[in-house]
């Protein structure tokens, strides 16, 4: 059971985050979390409920855990949320390594970053500075994502011997990419906004 | 004062996230493909006979699954172990990976059993299986036996990953099997069918594939004990699939493809001069191929014997090739088995029942030749649709024993798994 403990946090952080996203959950928010864990351990057909979870999405990434974390805490109101600038910080930044990874990936051309993350050590530097570089934005977020995903990574605490598998999921691309989009979109507006405003 | 304390404040963490990446740094030095193992040669005067020898008989013995995809190694003193899928029928959920030993003494096959199932490998991998497929078989250098195979939890087989067994007593008792991580992408879309190729140091080089958006071929690179720890594209595109690969010496070794195109239907060749870690742009060979698996194995004069369907459509007639070791020079072998209209056109169920009665009894040897009546009895939809009966001999699978002898296994029909052996005295014979 000890090799399912991401599978089971992972339910129970997905499954809060979702469900604290509506409205009629809020008085109920601090009994979500010891509620999923407890759900994610029911059997069925001798798999936990968290094992089917990870049987579509594979073990997430540790900075999507890590990201999942800080939202569940600003569900509960233990967090504030970000500046639009840190937040934009962190999606360029995940929006960058989906770019770079995701495409190659489907056998087009002979270049296959995924291998980047077998032989570890020039990605380990650039994402190194990378989070030296948000630390000094101050960007607890983004610093505490990489920094961990980086630790878990040197502890092999996934089975797996690829960087890119502790630093990057679909999951948190797909969401990185959609939140890029309407936050540049709506960066856009309000500048065209501004520009109206002015001219008259 | 609160700039001072930012600035420590900073340094403190600069210093703990530096830490951090200098354990991951150290945690993963950059790994060096070894070479790849050289088999001993092959003891000829004592352990190969001088006479000429082929021989056929069948290992499968359940007359009402659909099999499929099988393969072999050879254990040490003679004997094999085979594994294939069987089931209601290719996809289905009660599909099961079964195994049978050949007895080098009696040569003969012994009776079939269960290696993996949906449930063991839910048990095993801690994740919904909806079904299984490809196994592959094979014993490495330190005597410890290697069995892959495929499984897919949502979505059909493009969406599948490897599984894992390993035992260390040739196959008695084996692990659970456990999910090889190869892709970033939900971990789907890569398949296994051939056989492994064993490097200096242990370590695993396993011809892969993928078949999600695009159709190309890979060298996965596993530690000596069985971690994925690299991996170089053979091909690139949509149209080449399961790479079968020849070393030919420690750094050398060449690929063939299973072509999944529409434009020229031949076998592709792709080749490595750096023990796998690049490999030359596919083109195309003399042989063609109509979309399906081949095998191949190194012959002792540095050649090459492939084993596939050498036509544009169908998979009715299967054949065996020798060619040097540049891959110019083909020379027909023989056909292992073919339908005998040269188009592959359907037969009436009764004169299909005569035509591949005869083809049992040349094939299925002594140990399975009781059970010709029930199959002839028993054509069912493996074999016979509605426009009619039709042949199919497919997916060879090669592995060449420490006596010299060559083994070929490959599906007869969906409901055989067909194997062939033959010595380098016959093969002298007819090339």
């Amino acid at each position: 059971m000890l090799f399912l403990w991401q599978a089971h946090l992972s339910f129970i952080l997905l499954g809060f985050v979702l469900l604290g996203s509506l409205q009629f959950t809020r008085r109920w928010r601090p009994w979500l979390l010891p509620s999923l864990a407890l759900v994610s351990f029911i059997p069925l057909n001798g798999l936990p409920l968290a094992a089917y979870v990870r049987s579509f999405t594979d073990d997430l990434a540790i900075t999507t855990l890590v990201f999942l974390g800080w939202a569940a805490l600003l569900r509960l109101g233990v967090v504030h949320p970000f500046k639009p600038l840190t937040r934009a910080q962190v999606l360029g930044l995940f929006v960058v390594l989906t770019v770079l990874l995701y495409p190659a990936t489907m056998g087009l051309t002979y270049v296959d970053p995924y291998r980047w993350g077998f032989n570890p050590r020039p990605m380990i530097v650039v994402v190194g500075l990378a989070t030296l570089v948000l630390l000094r934005l101050r960007n607890t977020l983004g610093v505490a994502m990489l920094a961990l995903a980086t630790l878990a990574f040197a502890l092999r605490l996934k089975p797996s011997e690829n960087y890119w598998d502790y630093l990057i999921d679909p999951l948190l691309a797909g969401y990185c990419l959609i939140a890029g989009f309407a936050f540049l979109a709506k960066a856009a507006w309000q500048h065209l906004q501004s520009e109206r405003t002015t001219q008259r | 004062m609160r700039a001072l304390s930012f600035r420590l404040k900073f340094v403190v963490a600069a210093l703990a996230v530096s830490l951090i990446f200098i354990a991951a740094w150290r945690s993963h030095p950059e790994h060096v493909l070894a070479p790849f193992a050289v088999e001993a040669p092959v003891a000829q005067a004592s352990a190969n006979p001088a006479e000429p020898m082929y021989s056929s008989r069948f290992v499968s013995s359940e007359l009402d699954d659909f099999v499929h995809s099988s393969s072999v190694t050879a254990l040490p003193g003679g004997d094999l172990m085979a594994v294939w899928f069987a089931g209601s029928r290719e996809g289905a959920a009660d599909v099961q990976i079964r195994t049978a030993r050949f007895n080098a003494k009696t040569a003969e096959w012994g009776a079939e059993q269960v290696l993996a199932t949906r449930e063991s490998t839910v048990a095993g991998t801690q994740r919904y299986i909806r079904k299984l497929g490809n196994p592959v078989i094979a014993l490495a250098p330190d005597q410890r036996l290697w069995m892959f195979y495929v499984s897919v939890s949502v979505g059909g087989w493009a969406t599948s990953a490897i599984n894992v067994m390993v035992s260390d007593d040739l196959g008695r008792n084996w692990t659970a099997p456990r999910q090889l991580i190869t892709s970033p992408f939900f971990n789907i879309s890569t398949l296994v069918r051939a056989a492994p190729v064993f490097h200096a140091d242990g370590s695993i080089g396993l011809p892969v594939y993928h078949e999600f958006m695009g159709k190309f071929a890979e060298y996965l690179y596993l530690s000596a004990d069985g971690a994925v720890i690299d991996k170089f594209r053979i091909s690139r595109g949509k149209h080449s699939l399961q790479p079968t690969i020849v070393p030919q010496d420690e750094r050398r070794a060449v690929a063939m493809l299973r072509y999944a195109g529409e434009t020229h239907h031949k076998v592709l060749a792709s080749r490595t001069e750096d023990a796998g870690q690049t490999w030359s742009e596919p083109y195309p060979l003399e042989p063609a191929n109509p979309n399906s698996s081949l095998a191949a194995v190194g012959t002792a004069d540095d050649g090459l014997l492939v084993a596939l369907n050498d036509l544009r459509d169908g998979r009715f007639k299967l054949s065996l090739y020798g060619t040097d070791a540049n891959l110019n020079d083909w020379r027909n072998v023989i056909e292992l088995d073919q339908s005998p209209d040269p188009l592959g056109q359907p037969f009436s169920p009764e004169a299909y029942k005569a035509i591949i009665g005869e083809g049992f009894r040349a094939s299925s040897g002594a140990q399975r030749l009781p059970l010709e009546q029930r199959f002839l009895s028993n054509l069912d939809y493996r074999v016979c649709k509605p426009e009619g009966c039709e042949f199919e001999y497919e997916y060879p699978y090669f592995s060449r024993g420490s006596d010299g002898l060559y083994h070929l296994v490959y599906s007869w029909n969906n409901t055989f798994i067909k194997h062939v052996s033959f010595n380098d005295a016959w093969l002298a014979e007819r090339l």
